[in-house]
Formats: structure tokens, C-alpha cells, sequence
């Protein structure tokens, strides 16, 4: 983002046709302007993001039910926290999810954009149906998937018990709960990753690919030494949504297996649910909060810093 | 699954009225309405509930009972979160061992109970500290061993008695498995509630002696988990069978299918129609007999701004005649009263039979063991690890190494 | 793009096969991508959903029963109106907000704009998760849980939207708000009368975000609103699944319910959401 307008001296930005004043008082006047406009979106963040986030950190150091008194523990959340083997369990299962999510995502997504990219009749159609998913809620997902999942009697199953193959237990079984939640959370934004290098893909010049071709360039080597890299800005912007929302994970999860079958597709945040509001320990739900921004905050460093090595902005 | 949400929509058009009418008056003049969330009537016993609160509502016509009914299963979140939130009903149910947390959070409004003679004595002690009453007993139920006569008579087996052993159970168990026809022997949850009770009918200890970390990973311990994992597959149904679903085993012994079910006598209502005769008996030991006992209790909010209508109504429900009635009629669980004369109806009842069971599996009673900070989560956690072991993606002796690590962090920090 | 590259007729054999498969690949692909939709359709107009019966493609008997014991045995009709109250307040609300900070961020330079810039976008990064607990005992302190207004108060801002709406009123033409100074307008008539008419296709696309947040949003909802008469549609939805465990007609019902008034928004403002979308990824 550029700031360099933003450093402009306040009296540069004097208007000549202001009735003359003295420079102290339109100063003044200028500032109320400016918070005026800005009162009404940093009085929320602050009262309801920023000043809960530093809470946050303050309860993380204590022992609290939410009904007795706060008891000071230091670190000692944290340590527990470390120590128990959930809190490895909860992290895993996320990365299991992204693991499984981005790729399935990227690539359905990155191939729809392509094929929609051609001259296609009802292309606008055809976007607006793989769109849909898009805006319908995570609970609605989930409960969909739920149904179609549905071991005895869900049309998934019956659809393979009719070209003979018995279907899985899905939802029901602890080792395949993720693959379902995964394939749904897929499903719901293949659209949207698809929207979006849609509109990358958009933005190569058609130049780029006739060139390509007089090189004699086939499909394959243009879409990696062309279209790849010069979708790299969109196919950024796609990992970073994804890996914030990725370690988020909880609609989904909560509404399709609750965390189960026997615990093994509970994400973090489930887990920081079930610590506040079914074990009562909301210092220690407050640390692992503080424990998944800081990963979550690591990651997304991380992918800008490295954005630069293969990224390219052209 | 039963609507119980029924109730709820005429309550909820009552309340939006209600919280505009009524102003907050005190207790002594004036209609008031108090609120009851509860988990105990829930499938199946909304009926019976209502009766008691329409007694109730004719006995005390200024006092209205709102009453809301949630599943088991999601009443600790909810009732916790309440209490959290300020959002707690005036009166509200509480298990026995989550007793002690709730009290010494200060969450329960100390009790004057108008007529403490009219309880048993244990149970109305077990819910009050330091000679003060917490909370006041609703019912208490005994688990015990449901069997299908007709099944045992179709094999030529006697039918389970009270000196039978975990070893007479598995030799039935076995010959009335018939997996071909989808009849099974045995069911019994792989559960918190039945591992802490097989344990001790083995003779094993769950806590320690001063109750800061678990003793279960023993040689006992070890032998009781395996009596309870092993019937996966050889005598009950397996978890890709359904096992573990809700309501899987009562609908497995009410299609007749099931010869044996470890169970709470809350069912005798639910099994009265079935087409077959069944009775029940004390549940097989290993070295010793030892049964669960359930306690329900309900609390007054210690924020409640009508204590004292609120503890009329939790006096009410717990103690008279009305509910002593109910509960007996429909073998909804037993009033928790100290007239033994009531509780003589109870054993002439008929179906079943063999009545005096209930009464008989008090005499060896295995309570919940009970921690200070961490219950649900020890709780949680000892059945995910039973389940992890009965799933066979663990052995058992692993299953329970790695229960006792996760509960000791738990309840020793 | 232009439409010249292809068209069936003049195409040599093996682009025709290439054309075949590719629009065969991309319509089944549609089919499956909607079917979800369908099934959830049929299945709530097949009365009797059990454990074992998967409902024919066909109902044989459909029926309405389903919706009817939504409405009637349940307070969905009031449940519909608390997410609709809350979507519509939310949006309101986020709108003024969002636009107003957007103006200030790129027509009224001060100290530490880039700073304050900064934190506003870092909030977007900050999981609401990470805030229930202190949200919570925030708002009990306030004596808001349980409330509309409890629910409705962190969602007031959205950095999100700011910057979107920032993006946008930086394409507005400095020019115009030149000729409105030298005509003597402030910035607040600028900002209503140049800014606000030329950014509405970004309003409309925050519009429709602002909606969906507010209609999908599940877990503070769960936490804050605690009684049924104050519950919104994925709540109710998901305590559906516990009432009605097996009676898939019924909790397909409710998920047809809280899908179509999306559905209407969506096809309305189709436009604006996938541009939305697109715009937010090619910065």
C-alpha cells in the first residue's frame, strides 16, 4: 500500500478558497473532520477487537472458570498447555485440513477458471452455479454434506452400493470425519477460489500466449511458463485467505462431527470452545487463542516474506 | 426422537409477554414466573414433568413455571455457559458430581429447606456443605442388568441372578450371540459412568488417596477396561456396527434383539410395551458387586431475583406427593424421599418383576469419583481413551497410560 | 475477452473432440456442483426420512409436512426475523462505517494515517475466536449477552470492508472533489454528494458481504444469544440436528429456509459479489 500521500504536511493540503482563518483554528477544524470520519469504525475495533485481544492476553496468565474468582498462574496455561498432548492433537487435525482443503480447492478452482476462461455458451451461467456454494452458511454445509454423507441411507453411498463398491462410514468413522469435512469445505469454495483466478486470468495479455505459441509452445508449457506465474499475485492472495481461514476452522467441524468421532476431528478452535464453555477454563482457552494468532500471524509473515521469490507482479 | 421443543414454543411467545409484564418485584406479592432448565425429563418424561408443574401451579397460583428441556448431551455446555453469562434459570438441574464445582464457585443459592425430613438422609447430605443444603435431590436410579427372557428360554439358559460373575455374564453372552441373525448377547456403553463402576468390581481405585491424580492404571484396571472393550465384537455390536449411537442399544433390546443390557432403570417405562418378557438383576461382579447409583439434583441461582418462589418450586419437585406419584407411576427413576412406605408401592409393580433388584444393588454402591477442577474433561477424556481402545487403535494398556497422563495435567495443576 | 477464438462449426476434428469434452467436463462438473441444492430440496418435500429409506430422486408422496413442523412445533418463523433484523442492522451499520473510514484513508491525509491504516487492516487477521472469552465477559459487564445488541456490537466495523470501499473511492477522480471545493462544499457534502453516488458497485458488493457475514455468522451468536426466542438461523439450524437427529425431512426443511433468501440477494446482486470477489484478489 502507498503511505506517501498520506505523510503530506496538513497545510499543503489548505484550500484556497477557505475564508481566511487563522492557521491554528483550521488545524483544529481539520482534525475534528478527520475524526469524525473515523470515530465510527475505530470506537468498534477498539472497544471490540483491539481492547479484547489485549484482555485476552490478561486472562491467558490467570485460572478462571468465568464464575469464580481469577487466580494468577503466570505462564502456567501455557506450560499445560504445551504439556498436553490435545493441544498437538487439535494443531494436527488443522493441518490435516489445510493439508487436505488448499490443494483440492487450488486445483478444482484453477481448473474451472480455465475452462470457464474460453469462450463458453452460458459461461455467466455456468460461474453463477459454481458461485453458490459460496454464499450459503457454513451450517447449511455442513448439514447438506452431512446428509449426503450419511452412511445408511445418504445417496453417496447408495450412488457407489449401485456400482458395487460398499462406501465408507464418512462422518461416522474416525479416519474418514476429515476427508468429509475437507471434501464439503471444498465444495463450498471451490467458487470462490475460482472467482478469483478467474479474474487473474483475465488480466494476462492474450499477447503473452500468442507469442507462447508462435515459439511453438503447447498447451502444458504455456500454462506453466505463462499462465502460472503470471497468476501468481491471485494464486498468492488464494493461499493466504485460505491458510488464515484454514486455522479457523470451526463452523463446519462443530455442525458435521461435533469434533468426533471420539475426538479425531477436533480443529483448535473447537477446542477452545469445549476448554471455555464445557470444561470452564477460560484462561487456558484464552492462551491457545493466543497460541493460534501467533501461528496464524507466523504463517502469513512467513508467505509475504516469501511471496517475493515467486510471486511475480509484473 | 421425541419434539421437545414443543413445549418451548408456547413458552417463548409466554416469555417475550412475561418479561415486559412482569415487574421485579419481590417474592412475597404479586405473580411471579421462575424458570426451570432441565435435562432429566428429556426424552421421554416431558409429560410426567408437567404434571408436576401443573400440581404445582394449582397449589401456588402466583407462582408460573417456565420450563425448558435440553438433551444430555448438550446440557453441561449450555448450563455452563448460562451460569458464565448471567443467563441462568432460576432453577436449573445438577448431576451429583458436578456438585462440588458448582458450590464452591458460588453459583447455588444456599437452601432453607422447609421440610428436610421428607428426604433421605444421604442424598439430601450429599448435596449440602458444611451442614447448609445446596441443592436439593430430584431422583436416584441404580443401574442394572436388563435381560430378554424370552431369548434365554429360547436357548435353554437360566436367567442372570444376583451371584452371577463378569464370567456366568460372558458365557451367556457368548451363546446368545447369533450375529448371522443380528441377535446379540451383551451391551454395555464403553463409557466413563460404567469403566469407573467395572473397576470397582474389580476391586481397583480410580483416584489416588487424596484424589490428585488417578489410580485406574493398574493391573485391575487394566483387566476391567478389557472386560469392557473386549465384549466389542465377540458379544455386543461393534462401533461401525452402530454401536455407541444414541439410543442404539435401547431400540437393539426393544426389537429383540439384545439378550442382555447394562441400563438405568429410567427405562422401565420405555420397555413396558414390548412384546416380549424381560426382567432384570443385579449386575455381575468380579471380585466384588458394585452398581452405579444416580443422583440428579436441582440448584437455585444464587442471581435469581425470586429465591424464595424458586425454592418452593425445587422443594416441590423433589419432594412431593405429586412427584412421589409420578415418578412411581411411570418408573421414571425414584423419588429420592425418605417414606418407605411410597417406595413399597414401587416394589408391588409389576414388569418387572424382579423389583427388589433396584433395592438390592443399593446395598453395594460404587460413586463417581469426584474431582475439584476438571471433571467433565477427566470424564470426557476417560471414555475417548476406552473408545480409542475399543476402536483397536490402541491396546488397552495404552488406552489408559495415556488417560491417566491427560487427567493428571488435568486435575493436578 | 473476445468471443472470436471458437465456435463449433469452423473448428478442425481433434479441436472439435477438445471442444466436446471441455463443455461436457464443465456442465456435469455444474450438475454436481448444484445437486447438493436439489437433494437438499427433494429430501425436505419426502416426508418420512428415517434411518434406513434414501429418498427416490422422485418423491412419491411429497408433501409440505416438514416445513409445517418447522413453523408450527418450532419458533422458526421468529428465528427467520431475528436473522434478518441482524443482517439488515449489521449491513446498515457497516456501511456507514466502513465508508467513512474509507474517505478518511484516501481523501484526508493526517499524522500517522499509515499507522492507523495498518492496525485497522491487522484487525482482519485477528480470528473472533481468539476473542470470545474477553468478547464474552466484555459484554456481561456491559449487561448486553443475551441481547440483539450483544450480537450485533463487534460487528459494527469491518476492515474488510473499509478496505474495499478505500480501494474504490481511490479510483474516484481527484478532480471532482476539486471542482466541489472551489464551489465551496466541505468534505462532508463531498463525501455524500461526488464520493458516495460514484463507489456503488463497491457499496452494493460490501452490501452483499456485509449480509452474508451477518446471516452465515455462527459461533458468537452460539455464545451470546442464550435463549431460543433470540436465536438466529444456523443456531437453530444446528440445534435442529440435535432435536431431529434422524428426521432428515425436517432439518433438510431448515436448510432450504436459510438458504433462499441468500439465494434471492445472490441472484439480484450476483454481479457485484463475484466482481467483489475478484477485485479483493488481483490487488
Amino acid at each position: 500500500m502507498s503511505l506517501s500521500n498520506a505523510q503530506t504536511s496538513l497545510l499543503d493540503r489548505s484550500r484556497p478558497a477557505a475564508r481566511p482563518r487563522t492557521a491554528g483554528s483550521r488545524k483544529r477544524r481539520y482534525a475534528l473532520t478527520v475524526l469524525a470520519f473515523l470515530l465510527p469504525s475505530a470506537v468498534p475495533l477498539a472497544l471490540f477487537t483491539l481492547g479484547p485481544m489485549v484482555a485476552a492476553l490478561w486472562i491467558s496468565l490467570h485460572e478462571w472458570n468465568l464464575l469464580s474468582a481469577m487466580r494468577f498462574v503466570g505462564l502456567g496455561n501455557y506450560i499445560d498447555l504445551l504439556g498436553d498432548p490435545q493441544t498437538g492433537a487439535v494443531f494436527l487435525h488443522t493441518l490435516y485440513y489445510i493439508a487436505g482443503y488448499l490443494p483440492l480447492v487450488y486445483v478444482g478452482g484453477l481448473a474451472l477458471a480455465l475452462a470457464l476462461n474460453t469462450a463458453l455458451k452460458g459461461r455467466s451461467f455456468l460461474r453463477g452455479i459454481y458461485f453458490l456454494p459460496v454464499v450459503t452458511s457454513w451450517i447449511v454445509v455442513a448439514l447438506v454434506w452431512r446428509w449426503l454423507l450419511n452412511p445408511s441411507n445418504g445417496i453417496v453411498n447408495a450412488v457407489l452400493a449401485a456400482v458395487g463398491i460398499q462406501g465408507p462410514g464418512w462422518w461416522t468413522d474416525p479416519a474418514w470425519a476429515m476427508p468429509s469435512i475437507i471434501l464439503a469445505s471444498a465444495w463450498k469454495d471451490l467458487g470462490f477460489v475460482m472467482v478469483i483466478l478467474l479474474a487473474g486470468l483475465q488480466a494476462i495479455s492474450p499477447d503473452l500466449y500468442d507469442a507462447a505459441k508462435v515459439d511453438g509452445a503447447g498447451w502444458w508449457r504455456r500454462l506453466f511458463s505463462v499462465t502460472l506465474p503470471l497468476l501468481s499475485p491471485s494464486t498468492f492472495f488464494v493461499f493466504v485467505i485460505s491458510l488464515i481461514n484454514g486455522f479457523q476452522v470451526f463452523d463446519q467441524v462443530y455442525a458435521m462431527t461435533g469434533g468426533g468421532p471420539n475426538g479425531a476431528s477436533e480443529v483448535v478452535v473447537q477446542r477452545i470452545y469445549d476448554l471455555t464453555f464445557r470444561y470452564g477454563a477460560a484462561g487456558e482457552a484464552s492462551a491457545l487463542s493466543w497460541l493460534l494468532f501467533v501461528v496464524v500471524l507466523a504463517i502469513t509473515l512467513i508467505q509475504v516474506r516469501g511471496q517475493r521469490r515467486w510471486v511475480n507482479y509484473g | 426422537m421425541n419434539r421437545r421443543l414443543l413445549g418451548l414454543v408456547g413458552v417463548a411467545g409466554a416469555a417475550a409477554l412475561v418479561m415486559t409484564a412482569c415487574a421485579p418485584a419481590g417474592d412475597s406479592d404479586g405473580p411471579v414466573t421462575i424458570t426451570y432448565t432441565n435435562f432429566i425429563s428429556n426424552d421421554g418424561n416431558e409429560d410426567n414433568l408437567q404434571t408436576i408443574i401443573d400440581a404445582f401451579e394449582e397449589e401456588n397460583p402466583d407462582i408460573t413455571v417456565e420450563v425448558t428441556t435440553l438433551p444430555y448431551g448438550d446440557y453441561g455446555t449450555a448450563l455452563q455457559t448460562d451460569l458464565a453469562a448471567g443467563t441462568v434459570s432460576d432453577v436449573f438441574d445438577i448431576e451429583y458430581a458436578n456438585y462440588k464445582a458448582y458450590q464452591s464457585s458460588g453459583v447455588l443459592a444456599p437452601l432453607e429447606v422447609a421440610n428436610p425430613d421428607a428426604y433421605r438422609a444421604s442424598l439430601l447430605e450429599a448435596y449440602s456443605t458444611d451442614g447448609t443444603s445446596y441443592a436439593l435431590p430430584s431422583s436416584f436410579s441404580t443401574v442394572v442388568l436388563f435381560f430378554n427372557k424370552d431369548l434365554f428360554d429360547a436357548a435353554g439358559l437360566d436367567y442372570p441372578s444376583s451371584d452371577w460373575t463378569w464370567a456366568d455374564e460372558e458365557a451367556a453372552g457368548l451363546a446368545l450371540t447369533d450375529q448371522a441373525a443380528g441377535v446379540w448377547g451383551d451391551h454395555q456403553p464403553v463409557s466413563f459412568y460404567e469403566f469407573y463402576k467395572v473397576l470397582a468390581q474389580n476391586g481397583g481405585q480410580f483416584l489416588n488417596e487424596d484424589g490428585t491424580a488417578v489410580a485406574f492404571n493398574s493391573p485391575e484396571g487394566i483387566e476391567a477396561a478389557q472386560w469392557l472393550v473386549g465384549k466389542s465384537g465377540t458379544t455386543m455390536p461393534t462401533i461401525e456396527q452402530g454401536q455407541g449411537t444414541p439410543d442404539f442399544d435401547t431400540n437393539l433390546f426393544k426389537d429383540g434383539k439384545l439378550a442382555m443390557l447394562h441400563t438405568g432403570i429410567w427405562m422401565f417405562g420405555a420397555f413396558a410395551d414390548v412384546p416380549f418378557g424381560w426382567d432384570i438383576a443385579v449386575e455381575p461382579g468380579n471380585t466384588t458387586q458394585a452398581s452405579a447409583v444416580f443422583s440428579n439434583a436441582v440448584g437455585v441461582s444464587a442471581t435469581s431475583e425470586h429465591i424464595e418462589a424458586a425454592t418452593k418450586w425445587a422443594e416441590f419437585l423433589t419432594s412431593s406427593t405429586t412427584m412421589v406419584d409420578v415418578r412411581l407411576d411411570s418408573g421414571w427413576e425414584l423419588p429420592p424421599v425418605s417414606d418407605e412406605a411410597a417406595l413399597a408401592t414401587y416394589l408391588e409393580k409389576d414388569n418387572p418383576a424382579n423389583r427388589q433388584a433396584v433395592f438390592d444393588s443399593l446395598d453395594n454402591v460404587a460413586l463417581p469419583p469426584v474431582v475439584a477442577v476438571g471433571q467433565t474433561e477427566m470424564q470426557d477424556i476417560v471414555t475417548e481413551e476406552l473408545i480409542e481402545a475399543q476402536a483397536g487403535r490402541k491396546t488397552v494398556e495404552e488406552a489408559l497410560a495415556s488417560a491417566e497422563e491427560r487427567i493428571n495435567a488435568v486435575i493436578g495443576g | 475477452m473476445a468471443d472470436t477464438a471458437l465456435s463449433a462449426r469452423r473448428m478442425p476434428g481433434p479441436r472439435l473432440a477438445g471442444w466436446i469434452v471441455l463443455h461436457v467436463v464443465i456442465v456435469l462438473g455444474a450438475v454436481v456442483m448444484f445437486f447438493p441444492f436439489l437433494w437438499t430440496l427433494i429430501t425436505s418435500i419426502s416426508p418420512g426420512v428415517g434411518l434406513t429409506v434414501t429418498p427416490a430422486l422422485w418423491p412419491e408422496n411429497p408433501s409440505l409436512s416438514a416445513y409445517e413442523t418447522l413453523f408450527t412445533e418450532l419458533p422458526f418463523a421468529r428465528v427467520v426475523g431475528n436473522s434478518l433484523l441482524l443482517a439488515v442492522i449489521t449491513t446498515v451499520v457497516q456501511l456507514v462505517t466502513s465508508s467513512t473510514a474509507a474517505y478518511a484513508f484516501s481523501r484526508l491525509p493526517f499524522r500517522g494515517a499509515g499507522i492507523v491504516f495498518s492496525v485497522y487492516l491487522a484487525t482482519m487477521m485477528i480470528p473472533l475466536q481468539v476473542l470470545i472469552v474477553p468478547l464474552f465477559v466484555e459484554l456481561k459487564t456491559f449487561g448486553l449477552l443475551n441481547t440483539y445488541l450483544g450480537a450485533l456490537l463487534p460487528t459494527f466495523a469491518s476492515a474488510f470492508g473499509i478496505f474495499l470501499l478505500r480501494q474504490a473511492i481511490n479510483q474516484v477522480p481527484r478532480e471532482l472533489d476539486e471542482a466541489a471545493t472551489l464551489d465551496g462544499a466541505g468534505h462532508f457534502r463531498i463525501f455524500w454528494t461526488i464520493i458516495l453516488p460514484n463507489i456503488r458497485p463497491a457499496l452494493a458488493t460490501l452490501t452483499v458481504f456485509a449480509f452474508m457475514g451477518s446471516w452465515n455468522s455462527f459461533l458468537w451468536p452460539l455464545v451470546v444469544l442464550r435463549t431460543p426466542e433470540l436465536q438466529t438461523l444456523p443456531i437453530a439450524l444446528a440445534s435442529l440436528q440435535g432435536q431431529y437427529t434422524t428426521e432428515w425431512d425436517v432439518i433438510m426443511a431448515g436448510s432450504v429456509v436459510s438458504i433462499l433468501p441468500m439465494l434471492a440477494l445472490y441472484i439480484f446482486a450476483q454481479k457485484y459479489v463475484i466482481q467483489g470477489v475478484a477485485s479483493s484478489g488481483i490487488k
